[in-house]
């Protein structure tokens, strides 16, 4: 029953094709688990082949002619071949995947018109300067309190640089949960619209910290609207 | 004096009947040169035109090279960097005694040291001494559901990676963690700025599937109660994530 359970999805997922690579170092070694702490219990000679069933980090599950199952890792693996005898390739975390990825997220804290601000963010390249955000933050402080969800454009300068600047303008909803200057608020959710300014730096392997400042407008319902200030810190990673 | 006029004047009729003679001879030679040169070239060009029609009779051309290339498209390898889950334990709210506490957590792996999780739970507030020595009053106007929401943004790290034996044959991967990050906590209509660290420990029992437990501790001010101090709210739990 719990044999079945466990199988179940590899049956769902039925038969499909998986890349095959040939060791062609002298041989390639295969731990029990995706890390360097674990153990290696199996190698795979020159000249054998292995199929890759899939990746998780930088170690890939793979599965020998013999049905032998392990992880490689991926500087391993680089040295293998296809069948037709060119290099096996692929994406690796390093300051060439800070230009240019397709995905990142991440997690900010900042300052947001005095209150504490919390913010995560997913974003989308559609090449190595130009990137879709899509935002969302909660501020909470003694005077007012409430949730951002933002869509905007980023542009980023030097991709290539370490440091690497950019601007970013866009707009959302605004909701408020808690005003204490207005307690008796009608309507708690506005639009709002930013532009930014911040800096990217590469850390390392997949990881890079982000700093920004926005300068935010809010369209309230009532006479005036609002321009608040907005600083945060974060620690992203792309993939 | 007219025989020596005579003889010079059939020296030069000779001299030049004799250049005359030659220069004619001479470009008749050329142009024999020349005309046999052509006539040579003439015929070579003819032999090869005769030579590449016997070929072509004698062999056709059985390989056709218009014969279209296969596109080799090499599969996509598949990434399992996501884990989804749900847990279930129980939390210890500062002032409101323990209860049960269910949520949701999203990981994902970045490298095999660092990952990145968020969670969501709710529990329930218990009572405070207070209620307890007073049955039927509810002084923070809690109402009845006192409900209590969080949700947290952390960064994790594995460390002590390795195989956990359960009897003689069977070695499940698993790894201890810790991780740390913030949010926020809303009880009592607040919503509190939280920061949270704790530790775990995970067992795969398959590639994609994780039985976990971890101890989480969720620091935030709380004013509830007039003053401000600061809270430590203590929780432990059970979980099951998947890999995709």
């Amino acid at each position: 029953m719990l044999c079945a359970i466990l199988a179940t999805p590899a049956a769902l997922a039925g038969k499909r094709d998986y890349v095959q690579l040939f060791v062609a170092e002298p041989y390639l070694e295969l731990k029990t688990g995706p890390g360097r702490g674990y153990p290696v219990t199996q190698v795979v000679a020159r000249g054998e082949a292995v199929d890759v069933l899939f990746r998780r980090t930088d170690y890939f599950k793979v599965r020998t002619e013999r049905g032998v199952e392990g992880w490689a890792s991926v500087m391993d693996l680089l040295k293998a071949q296809y069948a037709d005898g060119s290099n096996f390739s692929i994406d690796l975390g390093d300051r060439n995947g800070f230009r240019t990825h397709s995905w990142e997220m991440g997690v900010f804290a900042g300052d947001f018109d005095g209150a504490s601000l919390v913010s995560g963010y997913v974003a989308r390249s559609f090449n190595d300067n130009m990137k879709l955000e899509l935002t969302g933050s909660q501020f909470i402080g003694d005077q007012r309190s409430g949730y951002m969800l933002e869509m905007g454009l980023a542009q980023v300068f030097a991709p290539e640089w370490r440091w690497s600047p950019y601007v970013t303008i866009g707009g959302g909803i605004f909701r408020v949960q808690k005003d204490l200057q207005r307690p008796n608020l009608v309507d708690r959710n506005d639009e709002t619209a930013y532009i930014g300014l911040g800096v990217r730096y590469y850390l390392t392997r997949r990881f890079f910290v982000r700093a920004e400042g926005k300068e935010r407008v809010i369209f309230t319902s009532r006479n005036d609207n609002e321009e608040l200030t907005e600083w945060k810190v974060g620690l992203a990673f792309f993939f | 004096m007219e025989s020596r006029t005579r003889v010079l004047l059939l020296t030069r009729a000779l001299v030049a009947a004799t250049l005359l003679t030659f220069s004619l001879s001479g470009c008749a030679w050329i142009k024999g040169i020349f005309g046999k040169k052509k006539t040579d070239e003439q015929e070579q060009i003819a032999r090869e035109q005769t030579e590449e029609q016997e070929d072509n009779a004698a062999a056709p051309r059985v390989i056709d090279p218009e014969v279209e290339r296969r596109e080799i498209k090499r599969p996509a390898i598949d990434t399992e960097n996501f884990e989804l889950g749900a847990y279930y334990g129980s939390m210890s709210v500062e002032d409101f005694a323990s209860n049960p506490v269910y949520g949701v957590k999203a990981v994902y792996h970045v490298t095999e040291d660092f990952f990145f999780e968020a969670n969501y739970g709710k529990t329930r507030l218990g009572k405070t001494s207070f209620e307890l020595l007073n049955p039927g009053v509810d002084p923070l106007n809690l109402g009845s559901g006192r409900p209590f929401t969080y949700y947290s943004l952390s960064v994790g790290y594995n460390f002590l990676p390795g195989e956990a034996f359960v009897g003689r044959k069977l070695a499940l991967n698993s790894a201890f963690y810790v991780s740390g990050g913030l949010g926020s906590v809303r009880y009592a209509g607040e919503d509190k700025f939280a920061l949270n660290f704790g530790a775990g420990y995970r067992v795969l029992p398959t590639d994609w599937l994780t039985v976990y437990i971890d101890v989480q501790d969720r620091v935030y001010n709380s004013d509830i109660f007039g003053t401000t101090k600061l809270t430590n709210n203590l929780e432990a739990r059970i979980g099951v994530t998947a890999f995709f």
